[in-house]
């Protein structure tokens, strides 16, 4: 038993490194079904009028691009198909290169036009002061798209000169800046809906604000993208994932009560 | 040779004979893009050999990794914040003309906290710092004390027994707050009715622990389904899934 409590923790990663690759390589259904917070995302969206202009800020990097990358994609998704404007903003450095990525791929999937459809403004350093700047002056805060375009001129932008102007904000983020400040400089000054998408580590801190309505929705971690994923119709990569998710947890648990066994089993031979 | 530098040796070629292969057979094209598919695998299977032991290959690629990332927000910074936001306005460049003192000065505040890097100098940096302390406290305080607090109260102590009838989860939110806040008032003995009280806190403090543990546990497994995807996938090019 004293063998079996000091198990080398390589034994743990490789077995959950074998049952995840396995659940990947083998195809096997499990039913994704939508909780309320995800699917009040979803209703925010769908209950816009077409043509309306909202904000999507991507506050994520590569290290998050898992659990956040499949959330954008089918948020985009999901406005494309809307009719809806898109303004996309980023707060970390991290986030230009993918955000452009992101949205190429997607607009192309729509035949959606850069600058009539949507728009990327780019970073923009300063955290929580550059959601006061937008809020303020939209224009002075990002004077120019990242193609060097000045924002009065382009058709999505040209008529948004504040943050009061947009109906509705959806955060995608990995820390800070992020949801946090979206709701202190955001959404208390200038009054939009926001709903916010974060990484699963992030979500149970976000539950307070679903609660006193500073948070419409809320996506967490490749969950809330495979339930987004079920919601729009369009099974991709988060659905895909929860095969090899399930798997894994299925594992941790295993070795969870395997230890509390083995350990209660050998406080009782004690 | 010891068995570590001979496990080494083995993995970098190991992992040579499988590029070459893919190369060879047209799965990976021998352009940069291809270069960039073998360098990101090299990078992932390296960083998760640290949990074999840590190792030269993790210590390159943590390094690589570094430095990439420091070059590469300083090319975002210079070109959408110094370039757009400084250097452009003052050569008049600008569709929104400022005054010149309000690109100034905020440039030459911002300077100054690179004089901590000089030691006679450091004291320049306090005036800079000083301003941020001051703007940031005057910024977050109110803020913070409308989201975190004033906000927050109000849905704790909605009424439980409210006009449509009795409030269960109005009720719990209310039982959690007050016996969280008992257990973590230390200057209270925790006997007796108070010791009860706290115990039950105690239970919805594990409760949070064990949620948040969960989430945790659910955020790294998605990070290792993504990187073991873009291995099989992008890396093998294999169809998931296989079978």
């Amino acid at each position: 038993m004293e063998r079996l409590l000091n198990l080398d923790r390589r034994f743990v990663y490789l077995v959950v490194f074998v049952g995840i690759t396995l659940a990947l390589l083998i195809d096997f259904k499990l039913p994704v079904s939508a909780t309320a917070n995800v699917k009040a995302v979803y209703d925010d969206i769908e209950s816009l009028e077409p043509e309306s202009t909202i904000m999507i800020s991507f506050d994520f990097g590569p290290s998050t691009y898992t659990e956040l990358g499949p959330m954008a994609k089918a948020i985009l998704r999901h406005c494309f198909r809307k009719d809806l404007k898109i303004i996309a903003v980023t707060l970390v450095p991290e986030g230009q290169g993918l955000t452009q990525t992101i949205l190429d791929e997607i607009g192309s999937e729509f035949d959606a036009k850069y600058g009539d459809d949507y728009v990327f403004l780019g970073y923009k350093a300063g955290n929580e002061a550059v959601i006061l700047n937008m809020g303020q002056n939209m224009r002075r805060a990002f004077e120019r798209d990242v193609a060097g375009t000045p924002i009065a001129d382009i058709p999505v932008t040209r008529s948004i000169t504040s943050l009061s102007d947009l109906p509705y904000v959806i955060d995608l983020s990995a820390g800070y800046p992020g949801v946090e400040e979206w709701i202190q400089f955001g959404e208390e000054r200038y009054g939009f809906k926001l709903a916010a998408g974060v990484t699963a580590v992030m979500a149970p801190d976000f539950f307070p604000f679903l609660q006193s309505g500073q948070l419409t929705g809320l996506l967490g971690g490749l969950s809330g993208a495979a339930q987004y994923e079920h919601l729009i119709g369009h099974e991709d990569q988060a659905v895909s994932g929860m095969r090899p998710q399930s798997v894994g947890h299925l594992i941790i648990i295993a070795f969870i009560l395997f230890g509390n066994i083995a350990y209660f089993a050998g406080r009782s031979k004690q | 040779m010891s068995r570590d530098q001979l496990t080494l040796i083995v993995v970098v070629a190991l992992f040579t004979i499988v590029n070459g292969v893919l190369i060879a057979n047209g799965t990976i094209e021998a352009n940069a893009d291809g270069f960039g598919l073998i360098v990101a695998a090299g990078v992932t299977l390296a960083l998760y050999s640290f949990l074999y032991k840590d190792n030269p290959l993790f210590k390159l690629a943590e390094h690589t990794y570094v430095g990439v990332v420091a070059a590469y927000e300083f090319a975002q910074v210079w070109y959408q914040n110094i370039l757009s936001d400084i250097i452009n306005p003052l050569l008049g460049r600008s569709s929104l003309p400022e005054p010149i003192w309000s690109i100034l000065v905020p440039t030459i505040l911002g300077m100054l906290l690179l004089t901590r890097l000089i030691g006679k100098g450091v004291w320049l940096s306090r005036l800079a710092f000083g301003l941020i302390v001051g703007l940031g406290a005057g910024l977050l305080i109110p803020r913070r004390i409308s989201a975190y607090l004033i906000q927050q109260v109000e849905p704790t102590i909605t009424a439980v027994f409210a006009p449509t009838g009795f409030d269960f989860w109005s009720l719990f939110v209310l039982v959690g707050v007050v016996s969280v806040l008992v257990y973590f008032s230390f200057s209270l003995d925790h006997s007796g009715a108070v010791g009860g009280v706290s115990r039950v806190g105690i239970w919805f403090l594990m409760i949070s622990f064990g949620a948040s543990f969960g989430y945790t546990v659910m955020a790294r497994l998605s990070l290792l389904i993504g990187q073991l995807t873009f291995l099989l996938q992008d890396w093998l090019h294999l169809q998931l899934p296989l079978f």
